[in-house]
């Protein structure tokens, strides 16, 4: 023990008197620091990167220098030598270097994250033990490395062969210092067998998503298992005199000791979960950032127009509201964005899609290995189009979940997904009519992601509350007998009544699927939060809106859908002429629609749609009617539908409110803050204020004057990131 | 008396490259022995065997009683050593570096009384890389007695040393000498043999070929001395046969021979009494012992700094 204790006092005393550390462990993490704190603009909001890079450099540089180079060097110079005649072994001496390292390394790290927090604002540390725990374990992990290259270098040379071989690759491969995002997929792949990138992985994690040391525990398992495999070995291989050489082989024991990298970067190179959580990181630092949108016109979503102010956003929220002149971005430390002329708005929502369907006809037998790429692009399509929110009224459970996952962690960008899951309809009701077609099975298996068909009250209590369970957003059921030609099984109003209380015991919005006047009085009897549809072929009595007024319930007219199903019937193409669905549908389901438009083969399914009778005049007389009844009105599209294509339809569905006659300014509101509201996410979205969400849509000219406006998208901003639309939708 | 160091037999191989075939000495406690050999001898090896540095293939070793392959660190906290070219950290003092490694042992001296003897006492709180070659060298032997040692091995301590420098070293070592204590030095410094050995081995080969006094071992070998003498007319061509003498050679002016005797005493004088019949006039008279050097040429056919 004694020889420990004087072994790392000594150390220490050399380490702190050798100037070489003074520079390689302290000068120039902290001019890294400064340059790509300048560079990056570490100010507005990319702090934690930086701190994140040089902290790795850090780590990199005591393993590898620090270590392995000084006792290399301490060999070559027959210093070690004059050890081997003193009864030690290579314990003290190993071990006193994993102190030094930990001694040395780690006030580095408390300047580091005082500067940043100092000059640039970085947000406190919440989970210091897990820094600095984690932190230990990597240089721990990376000094024996670092000591198990100088066990097995045979010189000098060797020796620094061997480092730059693990230093350069770990430095810019590792994802610290260049962003794996950035590197084509197979070297991403590879890049998973590098120590540092569980490292950096690791190190990102636990400072910018603020998880703690459990949550990284193959990165920790493997770092721990590496510095007690390195120990071990280096003691074993240890070598006194440089006369004393091993055999070339012995370098292979490198590989042992990387050899809990060698398991995690395989088992990466088929999980991927790393890949995904570097696209959160990527996800999180891109919202990070700090800005001003400057003398903008500014619509709230609560109907205030501020004719000119400025939005500060900072950490993916909405810092301040200005309301005059602009203040000073940089006094603000704030990137600037001169929006003068535009019109900012919370971003839009669509309260009523089904991504299960594309809204047009593939050339293909639907392929079914393509459903989740088809659903990444419909949301990125709707983000694209500044429609910041979807609400799936019926999909599949699992699918939405998922998707709803991948986008909320920021693993893919897109809209961000509520959904219902499966909608409660009635055995040979609408919403059921497609199990028929599904092969008998895999029939209950698709059942079950797509309706729920209850036959008593209890039952849709039950399939409620394991709803609830799943975590879904809300319960959506459908009450329509059918129209014209067209004829459903209608669920019992009974039923549905269960249904609406289970769902509020669940506290999950109701919304129905309505047909008509007697569907729309039923769903309020069953205590529904939203009527979808109202009626496209009856006049709904204002009677009826008065109740929805009274009882708060919000109205989603789905005008889009009447349109698109209208312009199906008569095989017009207008809908898909709109510069925005021209941009944002996949340009092969565009070509295919127009050419199966006139084709027999859509003939069937023509018919079924011009079955049920649609018109776009009874369907803005309900809104109209509704909207001078004071009914919260929403927007939903019911993209998914013939000729409703994700995406844009919000925007369409806008100037067909507008056309109808509901003032710009109701219609946004229903595109924003009433639509959050009915999301019961308008405690964070819908709304420009203070606190909530910076998700923002951007547009050229004044939308309150001139609908179209909010076609003429200039920025869309989810939770803080400007979203580059050019990219997004770039398919592979 | 129990002899500190014990070889029986010791023999060292590294495939087949045979380092050591069979050595056998014995160092008595307090007795200075020295390994003389040339570079590649099989010494180095030996020594290190002795100090549990390495292995022997076979043959039976003690010292101090301890086995050096099995009791390694029982032995390495009794010994001290003082291996060639070893060096320190550079910014360690030299009263650091003695706290250092005093604290490996389970026994040791004040360091401070240690750099008073080793006379280093205005370079205490000196860095080492602001030390000469001979301070450094005085620091490597206090390293070595940091443990108070029964038993001081000395690889090549004055090797690399300029004259003056190894004269200091050597004082030094006389004086541990005089504490009784156990020396085993390895050189191929034939004076320092001399002037400082008890007894000396000669290795060659992995092999010891002579073992004695440094005396003993001139006397044993033919020992001739070397009688040199100028003069500053030539000498005739016949040169007479002296009392002793094994032969003489004169040079081709005539006016150097060159007698080689096994008692110059006898000799010398039968000479001089020559070249004075001659009517010569002496110019020069040089008389060379055997030095261990020729002994060890005579012996191996080749030279110590070959």
């Amino acid at each position: 023990m004694n020889a420990y204790i004087a072994q790392i006092r000594m150390n220490l005393r050399l380490t702190f008197r050798d100037r070489g550390v003074l520079i390689f462990g302290y000068v120039f993490p902290l001019m890294f620091l400064f340059m790509f704190g300048q560079l990056g603009h570490a100010d507005q909001g990319s702090s934690s990167q930086i701190v994140n890079m040089v902290l790795t450099i850090g780590v990199l540089g005591s393993g590898f220098f620090g270590a392995a180079m000084r006792a290399i060097t301490e060999r070559e110079n027959n210093i070690l030598r004059r050890f081997k005649v003193a009864p030690i072994d290579a314990g003290p001496i190993l071990v006193s270097s994993l102190v030094v390292g930990l001694v040395t390394y780690l006030p580095l790290v408390v300047i580091v994250i005082s500067l940043a927090q100092g000059m640039w604002g970085m947000a406190p540390i919440e989970n210091k033990g897990s820094v600095f725990l984690f932190l230990g374990i990597g240089v721990i992990a990376f000094r024996a490395m670092g000591g198990m290259i100088a066990s097995v270098a045979n010189s000098m040379q060797e020796g620094q062969i061997l480092v730059q071989m693990f230093y350069m690759p770990m430095l810019l491969l590792g994802g610290a210092t260049i962003p794996l995002t950035v590197m084509p997929e197979w070297l991403q792949t590879a890049s998973q067998f590098l120590p540092s990138t569980h490292f950096s992985m690791g190190m990102k994690g636990i400072f910018q998503r603020h998880e703690s040391i459990t949550d990284n525990l193959s990165a920790v398992g493997a770092l721990l298992l590496t510095a007690v495999l390195g120990t071990f070995l280096g003691v074993k291989l240890f070598r006194w005199d440089k006369e004393e050489k091993l055999r070339p082989s012995a370098k292979f024991w490198l590989v042992a000791v990387l050899a809990p990298f060698l398991a995690l970067g395989a088992w990466q190179s088929y999980a991927k979960t790393n890949l995904a959580k570097d696209k959160m990181l990527e996800r999180d630092s891109n919202r990070n950032h700090t800005f001003l949108i400057r003398n903008a016109r500014l619509f709230l979503g609560d109907g205030t127009v501020i004719e000119q102010g400025s939005v500060l956003v900072k950490n993916g929220k909405i810092a301040e509201v200005f309301t005059g002149a602009a203040p000073d971005a940089k006094s603000l430390k704030a990137e600037s964005i001169e929006a003068a002329g535009k019109t900012l708005l919370p971003g839009l929502i669509d309260v009523h899609v089904h991504l299960g369907a594309n809204g047009g006809f593939a050339s293909k037998q639907d392929d079914y290995t393509k459903a989740d790429e088809n659903i990444d692009h419909e949301l990125a399509a709707y983000l694209y189009s500044g429609v910041t929110a979807v609400k799936s009224a019926g999909d599949t459970l699992d699918a939405m979940l998922k998707h709803r996952e991948a986008i909320a962690s920021g693993e893919t960008l897109g809209a961000e997904l509520f959904t219902v899951g499966p909608m409660f309809t009635v055995e040979g009701g609408h919403g059921a009519e497609a199990l028929q077609y599904i092969p008998e099975n895999v029939r209950a298996t698709v059942q079950q992601q797509i309706v729920r068909l209850p036959k008593s009250a209890d039952e849709a209590r039950a399939q409620v509350a394991a709803l609830k369970a799943k975590g879904v957003d809300g319960i959506k059921a459908i009450l329509d007998a059918g129209a014209g030609s067209t004829h459903w099984n209608r669920l019992d109003p009974q039923i549905l009544r269960a249904i609406g209380d289970a769902a509020r015991q669940a506290g999950l919005p109701l919304v129905v699927h309505t047909g008509d006047a007697r569907d729309v009085a039923d769903a309020l009897d069953a205590g529904a939060s939203g009527i979808e549809h109202g009626s496209f072929h009856e006049v709904i009595p204002a009677a009826l809106f008065a109740r929805m007024k009274e009882a708060n319930v919000t109205y989603d007219p789905t005008l889009t859908a009447v349109e698109g199903i209208a312009a199906f019937v008569k095989q017009d193409l207008t809908p898909l002429q709109r510069s925005l669905v021209i941009q944002t549908a996949p340009p092969d389901l565009l070509e295919s629609t127009k050419a199966l438009m006139v084709s027999p083969s859509v003939n069937s399914f023509r018919a079924a749609y011009a079955g049920y009778p649609v018109n776009l005049d009874v369907a803005q007389k309900n809104l109209v009617a509704a909207q001078q009844a004071g009914v919260t009105l929403v927007t939903g599209t019911d993209s998914g539908n013939p000729l409703v294509l994700h995406g844009p339809a919000v925007h369409r569905e806008l100037q067909l409110w507008v056309a109808a006659g509901v003032p710009p300014a109701a219609a946004l509101q229903g595109a924003t803050y009433n639509a959050a509201k009915l999301l019961r996410a308008d405690r964070r979205i819908g709304l420009i204020r203070g606190g909530y969400e910076a998700t923002l849509l951007l547009v050229d000219g004044n939308p309150l004057q001139e609908i179209s406006a909010t076609e003429r998208i200039s920025i869309v901003f989810l939770k803080g990131e400007a979203i580059n639309r050019t990219k997004l939708l770039e398919r592979k | 008396m129990q002899n500190a160091i014990e070889v029986r037999g010791l023999q060292k191989s590294y495939g087949d490259v045979h380092a050591v075939r069979g050595i056998d000495f014995e160092v008595a406690q307090g007795e200075v022995f020295g390994l003389l050999g040339p570079n590649g001898a099989g010494k180095t090896t030996t020594v290190e065997i002795l100090e549990g540095l390495r292995t022997r293939s076979s043959g039976d070793v003690k010292v101090l009683g301890f086995d050096p392959a099995v009791q390694v660190r029982a032995l390495k906290d009794r010994i001290g050593v003082c291996l060639q070219a070893t060096n320190l950290p550079d910014k360690v003092t030299v009263h650091e570096a003695l706290e250092w490694f005093g604290s490996f042992y389970s026994q040791r001296v004040d360091s401070d009384k240690l750099i008073d003897r080793l006379q280093l006492s205005d370079k205490r709180n000196t860095f080492y890389s602001k030390l000469s070659g001979g301070q450094k060298q005085r620091v490597a032997l206090a390293l070595a007695l940091i443990n108070d040692p029964q038993l001081v091995f000395l690889d090549e301590p004055t090797t690399g040393l300029d004259p003056q420098v190894r004269l200091e070293i050597h004082g030094l070592i006389t004086e541990l000498r005089a504490d009784k204590r156990t020396i085993l030095i390895t050189t191929h410094y034939i004076e320092e043999a001399e002037r400082l050995c008890d007894r000396v081995a000669i290795v060659d080969q992995g092999r010891i070929i002579e073992v004695g006094t440094p005396r003993e071992i001139q006397a044993r070998t033919l020992g001739h001395s070397r009688i040199e003498i100028r003069t500053s007319q030539p000498m005739p061509a016949e040169v007479p046969h002296f009392q002793e003498s094994e032969k003489a050679v004169l040079d081709g002016e005539r006016r150097l021979l060159i007698v080689d005797s096994t008692r110059p005493a006898r000799t010398l004088p039968e000479l001089v009494k020559w070249i004075d019949q001659e009517g010569l006039d002496l110019e020069d008279i040089h008389l060379k012992r055997p030095t261990l050097e020729d002994v060890f040429i005579e012996l191996t056919g080749k030279r110590l700094r070959d």
